[in-house]
């Protein structure tokens, strides 16, 4: 029996291609795990929307055709009638919460159904126990990590316990170990019978959840596999759907999380590290501890007495959640002050400010790096003499000639992410930083990315980039740094390299 | 110590209400302190010690400073300073330790819970409870901007008043209507806004320390009020 | 969303509250100025309209029902309550949010003039908390100087805000509101339009 009946579907957003929808016709059986996957843009978000009714009845546009979802005709729907019959996780775990409490977060959607207390409590503990929430219980939403937050986004969705349960790329927030959880917590539900479909780029996790595989392109269902015939796709062709990679090689996957052995390897032409020592924590209360050493040890939020970075090389930043990635490039590149760390290059030492100046970041989220009203001025605010020429040039060579006059926030992330590079380059920084680029991107995306950090590094910029995104490192990367506790583990040549 | 949010709310009326009227003798002044200890106490049994001590000490340093050292006849400009400093703090603090205190010990779902049981309709309730979400949001987001914009070394907006607000506000607003729009539509479709009446699963009772509380704060109010404008 | 339905939905409760807290802030980072010298508490009038237009004129395009206006000046009178601004002003508060979404309804939340009046009148809000200086000029002046502040500051705050210039206060207040309407209708235009946004 069908649960989820599209019927020639046609729609178009109000004010914009992207994402319309063309000719749609899906039916989904009851306990099917459907994967929909393929470019952004492609319509996937939008089927994901259909079926729990943010369109029509939230994101506005011209529709056509019919849905029909466990017996309710989705049109004549409205939103909160859906509520514990489908659940939807979205992308961004940092806007989904309501409630500042992790606990209060999950009985929200019970609560506001008006269910008897007691039957809530029942719920909250057998799902806590189901996704062994215990020790993220009782905590603010503003202390977890993305990986953390996606699961209660996961719990608060369960407790309303919907028949089909739909994953809008759940993971592209989330490092190696948070998606193996959410792979967890996939498989469950499906042991459970639930009807769930994913729309997502990443695709290895779910290759044995899967029963089907819908590719789209340009609004069109325009492939179908089953799970088997997925899994038994050929990485040649893997890549000509330009779909990321199903079967990820072992030695990567130890790289991405940081096991690899401790090593350094020596390097030849470097930018030297010194005594790079920070912590977030602060004791005792009022008089804020400034000064880090190495003997703090384990109160050390990093800990880097001295590293080599290779120069003009792209290096992979690696290593779990929370262990001090991103504080390595803000103290890098000197956004923590109280970070005393030196970096010498060509001879010059850079402290303190100065820092700012030889560095430069692009951030995970670059709608915070964005100021202005148009791709060229972005360019121009970032260059100290202002040169038109050079600024048009940058632009040509990252095809974002044709968006010179175009606000930024009217970009789509691929093309945001590329305007932050652009502005990059013209800061004429010798050091440029990457906090996970290319997180949720898809295929293609994140090859441009690939590519114009290897431009970036042949043009003699040192790229330190942190991601744990395994393509991007397979893609582009000369070696793989990786941390552990904010310490070094270790720094070697990326085998997997397949530029050369 | 758990308080009931209703008992709280009281303290935030109570606080304000005495907040406003100023003290002019000793026992009003006393009366006023003892107002202003509690909340800091109560952030010390919610193991909030670092705040409860910096609250504490802002408000002393204050204190004294306006008692001991400025008076009537102080003029100039560094004690207009001064007074300026002493002035937000003795006049606004005492409200703005016991907000703090609320809106940090206060869980949403209590909140909502709490207005219900006051009879608030839920459209208010969501607002005011988005607005508490809001807070920390804001700060978050506004020092990625910060950060990013000390990054591109526009801080001072190449020294035009205008573009230092204008890069400041633009990304916050953006972001804010980003994840509002996320947050509704998640929200939405976990029913709220539905028609039948929201439950909770937090059952608000006020407990000896909310009577005990409350009977003091009111005590405090009307002796507070006796002696200011009747005796 | 529906958008015959003239009620309003939790979608709009959510941007309500999202907005209200911008607003907040903002008057809150320029509103500590206050305390520097009295003469800036008489210009909150011109800075805080011209500082809070642009997240306002924001709202105004998302707003299309009777309610979200008010709602807005509901909960700044709650938090400006909370805040130990005192009770006299709320209900004058809310007054002038009432007032304002008036005004814009009767340009169904269209119009552009609507929408600039509109504005100034909200921001009438801004005077409402002056009211208690006024209404309890003689006790609260001997309570201000009792409780610890110099007499040239308390001469100082009389003279900026007193039954004579609370007119001009006004007026100023409504002027710079429209001013900054203007000023953050530009701004939406410039970057919110432009980015496809509203």
């Amino acid at each position: 029996m069908s649960i989820v009946e599209l019927e020639n579907i046609i729609f178009q957003y109000k004010g914009s291609k992207d994402g319309s929808l063309n000719n749609i016709n899906l039916n989904v059986e009851k306990g099917q795990t459907v994967l929909l996957c393929g470019a952004s843009g492609s319509g996937k978000t939008s089927i994901i929307r259909l079926i729990n009714g943010l369109i029509p009845h939230y994101y506005s546009g011209e529709l056509e055709g019919e849905i029909r979802v466990a017996g309710h005709d989705i049109k004549k729907t409205e939103l909160h009638e859906l509520a514990g019959t489908v659940g939807t996780v979205f992308q961004n775990p940092r806007s989904q919460f309501f409630s500042v409490d992790t606990d209060g977060e999950i009985v929200f959607g019970p609560e506001n159904i008006g269910l008897d207390p007691k039957e809530i409590k029942a719920r909250l503990n057998d799902i806590v126990v189901e996704m062994n929430l215990d020790e993220i219980l009782g905590r603010s939403i503003f202390d977890l990590s993305g990986g953390q937050k996606q699961r209660i986004a996961c719990a608060s969705v369960a407790a309303l316990l919907p028949e089909i349960i739909l994953l809008d790329e759940p993971s592209s927030n989330l490092d190696f170990d948070s998606i193996e959880l959410l792979r967890g917590i996939i498989m469950e539900w499906k042991r459970q019978g639930k009807t769930i479909i994913i729309s997502e780029h990443r695709l290895w996790y779910l290759k044995d959840a899967v029963d089907r595989v819908i590719y789209m392109e340009n609004g069109k269902m325009a492939r179908e596999w089953t799970g088997e015939e997925f899994v038994a796709l050929s990485e040649d062709e893997v890549k000509s759907y330009k779909l990321r990679p199903i079967v990820l090689e072992e030695e990567l996957i130890r790289d991405i999380r940081g096991e690899s052995k401790a090593s350094l390897c020596s390097v030849e032409d470097a930018i030297e590290l010194k005594d790079f020592y920070f912590s977030y924590k602060k004791h005792p209360y009022i008089f804020l501890k400034k000064h880090f050493k190495e003997s703090d040890g384990d109160f050390l939020n990093l800990n880097i007495q001295s590293l080599s970075i290779p120069k003009g090389k792209i290096t992979g930043l690696v290593g779990p959640n929370g262990t001090g990635k991103s504080t390595f490039l803000r103290c890098l590149c000197g956004l923590e002050h109280d970070c005393r760390g030196k970096i010498i290059s060509d001879g010059k030492i850079y402290k303190g400010r100065d820092r700012l100046k030889i560095c430069y970041m692009v951030m995970q989220d670059v709608n915070h790096q964005l100021f202005t009203d148009s791709v060229k001025s972005e360019v121009m605010l970032s260059m100290k003499d202002k040169d038109e020429a050079r600024c048009d040039e940058i632009l040509e060579s990252l095809g974002l000639a044709d968006y010179k006059d175009t606000h930024p926030m009217a970009l789509s992330g691929g093309q945001k992410q590329r305007v932050a590079i652009a502005s990059a380059i013209a800061s004429d920084a010798e050091i440029l930083l990457f906090d996970e680029p290319t997180s949720g991107l898809d295929y293609s995306h994140m090859e441009k990315v690939s590519e114009l950090l290897q431009q970036l590094a042949s043009s003699g910029a040192s790229v330190i980039v942190s991601t744990h995104d395994p393509e991007l490192i397979s893609e582009c990367c000369d070696y793989v740094l990786g941390l552990n506790h904010g310490k070094v583990v270790y720094l070697k040549e990326n085998s997997k390299q397949q530029r050369r | 110590m758990k308080l009931d949010p209703r008992t709280k709310l009281f303290m935030v009326f109570v606080v304000s209400l005495v907040a406003m009227m100023s003290a002019t003798t000793p026992l009003l002044w006393g009366i006023r302190l003892t107002i202003t200890i509690i909340p800091i106490i109560l952030l010390v049994t919610e193991k909030k010690y670092a705040s409860a001590l910096r609250f504490f000490l802002a408000y002393a340093i204050a204190f004294v400073l306006a008692f001991y050292f400025l008076s009537e006849k102080s003029e100039g400009i560094i004690s207009s300073l001064l007074i300026g400093y002493c002035g937000i703090v003795v006049q606004f603090m005492p409200a703005m330790i016991t907000a703090w205190y609320v809106i940090r010990t206060t869980k949403i779902g209590e909140f909502m819970s709490c207005m219900q049981k006051m009879h608030i309709p839920d459209g208010i309730a969501v607002s005011l409870a988005v607005v508490m979400r809001f807070f920390p949001t804001i700060r978050e987001e506004y020092s990625s901007i910060n950060d990013a914009m000390r990054m591109r070394g526009v801080m001072l907006g190449g020294g035009n008043v205008l573009r230092m607000f204008e890069f400041r506000m633009i990304p916050l607003l953006f972001s804010c209507v980003n994840i509002g729009e996320e947050l509704s539509a998640a929200a939405i479709t976990r029913g709220l806004g539905g028609d039948t009446k929201r439950s909770s699963v937090i059952e608000l009772k006020l407990g000896f320390a909310d009577y005990l509380l409350m009977t003091f704060l009111t005590a405090a109010t009307v002796i507070f009020v006796m002696y200011k404008y009747f005796l | 969303m529906d958008n015959k339905s003239k009620k309003l939905k939790a979608k709009d409760f959510i941007t309500v509250g999202i907005f209200a807290a911008i607003l907040f802030a903002v008057e809150f980072a320029f509103g500590m100025l206050g305390y520097i010298h009295p003469f800036i508490v008489a210009s909150y009038v011109i800075i805080l309209p011209l500082a809070s237009g642009i997240p306002m004129m924001l709202f105004y395009t998302k707003v299309e029902k009777f309610g979200m206006i008010t709602i807005v000046s509901i909960l700044m009178a709650i938090i400006m309550f909370v805040g130990g601004m005192g009770y006299l002003g709320a209900p004058l508060i809310i007054l002038s949010g009432l007032a304002a979404d008036f005004i814009a309804k009767s340009g169904n939340y269209k119009s552009s003039k609507k929408t600039v009046l509109s504005f100034g009148v909200f921001n009438l809000w801004i005077c409402a908390n002056y009211f208690p200086i006024l209404v309890t000029a003689e006790s609260y002046r001997q309570d201000l100087i009792d409780g610890g502040y110099s007499a040239e500051y308390v001469n100082n705050l009389f003279a900026a805000i007193n039954v004579k210039t609370i007119g001009i206060l006004v007026v100023l207040c409504f002027v710079f509101g429209c001013i900054g309407a203007v000023i953050g209708k530009a701004v939406v235009k410039k970057h919110f339009e432009k980015a496809g946004i509203v």
